[in-house]
């Protein structure tokens, strides 16, 4: 090994501890008992190891019931972007129709509007379909997001048009293409949209707050800030044990998809 | 397009409507679903906001909001005379300057670093790297918080080792803000770096290798191929980090709650204060001075990065 | 599109016709009906109060068969967001804890509903905890519970420091932060708020006791001489170095307990967790002052109301289990579930409080303590309070001057009713 290569990799491990370190502290921290999470100078290692922080988490609240709302907003969320999305993103970059430039112009628009100008009427029309407290209110207002459209836009613009042209004189109908030839050849940009779906809808914290009106609604990050900043205290044993729980599922998801994410992202044709 | 143009027009305007109603069928057929969705929660919720702008609607309104004053441009001229609003902006705008060149830069030394080469290992640094990006702020905070902790804080008990006595980050005006800054590079620079890796990626090897024959040196290289190929990954990068930068909100809540003395309050926590007080007028023309100065930083980032013949 | 933006010049046309009403002040409540409650009651209620209640409801719905408690625990940090867009979607629960400071401003909703007459003795609670639940001469709901402030110190170090009894005046307070440090070893002679949210909570107390107003019906007044003096006085300690400007978030028990820190303004809660972090031992080495004099001994007055709304599904029965809630046998069992003192004056007696000195402390002190006014802008104008008072306490702004800045914002935001 070079020098050189040497020196890099030491570089690239002093930014990984940089970026990694506080997770593993925090990861370690979650089995402190509370006294030394805050003891001065911290500790390292844990003297004490203790589940208390985790069986506290689970006993006083409902966390699977929270875990599972979750779980089921964000799955719906991605499965609907990654539809919806990719309809409109074919369209636009394919099919040739009245209006299409105002819509995409209307939608790149909506990517610059700042999330607080749409969140006291997006909850006001939502209650007032009678959809507050309900998976539809979590989900609905996330399931057209503008990102997803610009992304799969850019992508299937650098997908030859040859190949649908072929289906076409085969005779294949609009539909039947779209499933059986675009989407396939989708699968990267899929995978990107879908994790960045997920990711986002998963760490969603104002609007579950507001939408669910009853505890067997609320999503994790907003039963983590439960325990947050209270009136007069934290409980910060807690507090670590629960940024474990929400941390640790979607870093498996991103784990496991993080190939074809990545391929996603070189393949977006970002230009 | 040109199929259309090519036609002989008189013999085939029958075939050329039918067609034409054809496609416009098929496209919004295809379009259709999104765009329902998002004309009614996206639109809708945008437009019933700018007219609340121009109302002095207040959160003791909400059971009638109808019986409300017209107020017109009223909320947008008290915004610039409101000290914590233009101290809010102030702070937005130093925290946008600098904080963007820093993530960027960071994700492309980290994109340069792993795309050099270096084959060991890489996934567990990309993954490393991406690691803060998929984590929820709520946990982030719970980190930061202990580590940026004067006295119990592993930053200071690092710098206490080599004899530096470091200061209460987020406690003290002079560098709380650098703190969020700091912190938000370290949160969002993962992202960044995976589209400045692909778009490195990209660049053909051999495009290097004749250089190299030509005699140009590494900075040459990366001035002359890089840096141009490379320009439309850095256009979309800083458009995109500017945009959520702007909308600066997530940190400061979690972190000084926007002190001290307001010294990291930001444009959109401004915002959701206003919302909390109930003054949901002002708050709404608020939200709309943000829009603009997105689109104008947006309009001006293409500007400086975007190539002439896009 | 262009229907939508039809519907949008529309709506903003019609607002133009309409206009505010002049709104007409004083509702009546109907009575609630007599018998046992039936029916399900959804109860939202914040922080450990939201974690708890569900199980302590149970004993009403022992007395109420037919009843049904459904408690959903809410966030602190963001009650006011959440409860404010629940009005304005009209997603309200039946019932909802409401922090005193907000009562104003829910209550000018509309939202919330009259307190039926012949329901509570008003006289049973603390009159500054029932004031809080007044606006604009209507009672909406009841106090919950209650909290004050106090001096918490060091008693060994106050003694040596030469206090063994504690600061009784305003020249005792200073007199001791300073022995603290030069007699005692402290780092800090005392740890006040300086500025920042809330901290009008612990700066007012000194304007009260220095005869300040801070409102009369007709507004606010902040610029006044006693509360510039007062002001002044709590900024003496941070010029003199006898109190930190910069203690981050939980770092001021630990100090406490190492007796870093000789003493410091807090509520009742601070003695459950002082007991947890100093261990077994820690309890006979401080106590609570009250709030030392200068024209009075006048702390502040806080805690949680809970209140019916008027969309309630189950209105009769919500405001029985507000009833239950205030009986004074019930108010000293919550007592003993979550250490909320009871806003009912005559759970006081029970020996449960009646045998700490140190409730007893905070008893004495809620019989006169002061409330903010409950204008709908309260919270609003608090906010730009704390913001001058962060000026006055960590810049050395002029108190005077940050005063007058405060007045001038109250002014323009205005009460609001």
């Amino acid at each position: 090994m070079t020098r050189a290569k040497l020196l890099l990799y030491a570089v690239l491990a002093l930014g990984l501890l940089v970026v990694v370190g506080p997770f593993v502290w925090m990861l370690l921290s979650s089995f402190k008992p509370e006294a030394e999470i805050r003891a001065v100078p911290p500790t390292w290692w844990p003297h004490t190891w203790t589940l208390g922080n985790y069986r506290d988490l689970f006993s006083r609240l409902d966390f699977p019931q929270y875990f599972a709302n979750s779980a089921i907003v964000a799955v719906l969320v991605t499965a609907g972007n990654l539809l919806f999305c990719s309809l409109l993103g074919y369209a636009l970059a394919k099919l040739d129709f009245p209006g299409r430039k105002a819509l995409f112009l209307a939608v790149l628009g909506m990517l610059m509007v700042p999330g607080m100008v749409t969140f006291v009427p997006q909850f006001v029309l939502i209650s007032n379909m009678g959809l507050a407290n309900s998976y539809a209110g979590l989900v609905l207002p996330f399931l057209a997001g503008p990102f997803g459209v610009f992304l799969m836009r850019q992508f299937l613009l650098s997908i030859p048009d040859d190949l649908i042209e072929a289906a076409r004189v085969d005779g294949a109908g609009e539909w039947r293409i779209f499933w059986r030839v675009v989407l396939p050849l989708c699968k990267p940009a899929l995978a990107t949209l879908g994790i960045l779906t997920f990711l986002a809808s998963w760490n969603n914290f104002l609007w579950p707050l507001v939408v669910a009106t009853t505890d067997d609604k609320y999503t994790l990050p907003v039963a983590l800030a439960l325990y947050s900043i209270g009136q007069n205290r934290a409980y910060y044993g807690l507090l670590l044990a629960g940024a474990v729980v929400v941390v640790v599922p979607v870093l498996i998801v991103f784990l496991a998809l993080q190939r074809h994410f990545m391929r996603g992202i070189a393949t977006t044709g970002l230009k | 397009m040109t199929a259309v143009l090519d036609r002989p027009a008189a013999a085939t305007r029958g075939r050329a409507t039918r067609a034409r109603r054809r496609r416009a069928w098929i496209g919004w057929s295809f379009a259709a679903p999104f765009t329902l969705l998002f004309l009614v929660f996206a639109l809708l919720p945008v437009l019933a906001s700018l007219v609340m702008s121009l109302t002095d609607m207040r959160a003791t309104d909400l059971r009638t909001p109808l019986a409300v004053n017209v107020v017109g441009f009223g909320n947008f001229t008290r915004l610039f005379s409101d000290e914590l609003f233009l101290r809010s902006a102030l702070n937005t705008i130093v925290f946008v300057a600098v904080g963007v060149p820093l993530t960027m830069v960071a994700a492309l030394a980290a994109a340069n670093a792993l795309n050099s080469g270096l084959i060991r290992f890489r996934a567990v640094f990309r993954v490393g790297f991406y690691l803060p990006v998929v984590t929820s702020i709520v946990a982030i905070a719970v980190v930061w918080r202990f580590l940026l902790d004067p006295e119990a804080g592993l930053v200071n008990n690092l710098l206490g080792l080599i004899g530096v006595e470091g200061p209460a980050w987020l406690q003290n005006p002079g560098t709380s803000l650098g703190s969020i800054i700091v912190m938000a590079a370290w949160r969002n620079f993962g992202s960044l770096m995976v589209i400045f890796l692909a778009a490195l990626q990209g660049i053909p090897a051999h495009l290097y290798e004749a250089a190299t024959l030509d005699g140009a040196g590494r900075w040459q290289q990366l001035r002359r191929i890089t840096m141009p190929l490379m320009r439309p990954a850095l256009l979309f990068g800083a458009v995109i980090t500017g945009i959520g930068y702007l909308q600066l909100f997530e940190e400061p809540l979690v972190m000084t709650q926007g002190g001290p003395l307001s010294s990291t309050l930001s444009v959109s926590y401004h915002i959701y204060n206003q919302f909390g007080f109930g003054n949901y007028g002002y708050a709404a023309a608020a939200s709309y001075v943000l829009f603009v100065a997105i689109v104008a930083l947006s309009v001006l980032q293409f500007r400086l990065l975007g190539s002439r013949d896009d | 599109m262009r229907r939508v933006l039809a519907v949008g010049v529309a709506a903003a046309l019609a607002l133009t016709a309409c206009g505010r009403d002049a709104g007409d002040s004083g509702e009546t409540a109907e009575a609630v009906g007599a018998g046992k409650a039936t029916g399900e009651v959804t109860v939202w209620a914040m922080g450990t109060e939201g974690e708890k209640l569900a199980e302590f409801a149970k004993g009403f719905t022992a007395e109420n068969p037919d009843a049904k408690v459904t408690v959903t625990a809410v966030p602190w940090d963001s009650a006011q967001q959440k409860i404010s867009s629940a009005i304005a979607a009209r997603q309200t629960p039946d019932v909802s804890m409401i922090g005193t400071t907000l009562q104003g401003e829910f209550a000018k909703t509309g939202a919330l509903d009259p307190t039926p007459a012949g329901l509570f003795a008003q006289d049973s609670f603390f009159p500054g905890a029932w004031d809080t639940t007044v606006v604009d001469g209507t009672s909406y709901g009841v106090p919950w519970y209650v909290e004050t402030r106090g001096i918490y110190y060091r008693t060994d170090l106050a003694a040596k420091a030469g206090f063994p009894h504690g600061p009784k005046t305003w020249d005792d307070l200073s007199a001791m932060a300073a022995a603290m440090r030069s007699k005692a070893g402290a780092k800090w002679g005392i740890s006040l708020q300086p500025g920042k949210t809330g901290s009008w909570q612990s700066i007012l107390p000194f304007g009260w006791s220095n005869g300040a107003q801070i409102a009369t019906a007709d507004g606010y007044t902040f610029d006044t001489p006693q509360l510039a003096e007062a002001l002044r006085y709590y900024q003496s300690f941070f010029t003199g170095k006898l109190a930190p400007t910069d203690l981050p978030q939980g770092a001021l028990e630990p100090a406490f307990v190492r007796g870093e820190i000789g003493a410091f303004m807090s509520g009742p809660w601070h003695v459950g967790i002082l007991n947890e972090q100093g261990g077994k031992d820690f309890a006979s080495k401080y106590t609570v002052a009250p709030m030392p004099s200068k024209q009075s001994s006048t702390s502040f007055i806080g805690g949680s109301n809970i209140a019916v709304f008027k969309d309630a599904n189950n209105r009769d029965a919500a405001w029985k289990f507000l009833a239950w809630l205030s009986k004074p046998d019930v108010q000293v069992r919550w007592y003993q579930t979550v250490a909320d003192l009871p806003a009912v004056r005559s759970a006081w007696s029970d020996p449960a409080l009646s045998g700490d000195p140190i409730l007893q402390v905070f008893g004495e002190q809620l019989k006169s303590a002061k409330a903010p006014p409950a204008f709908p802008t309260w919270s609003q104008v608090a906010a730009a309070f704390d913001v001058q008072a962060e000026k006055v306490c960590v810049a050395g702004a002029d108190p005077a001057a940050a005063l007058k800045a405060v007045q001038n914002q109250a002014s323009s935001i205005g009460t609001g009713s």
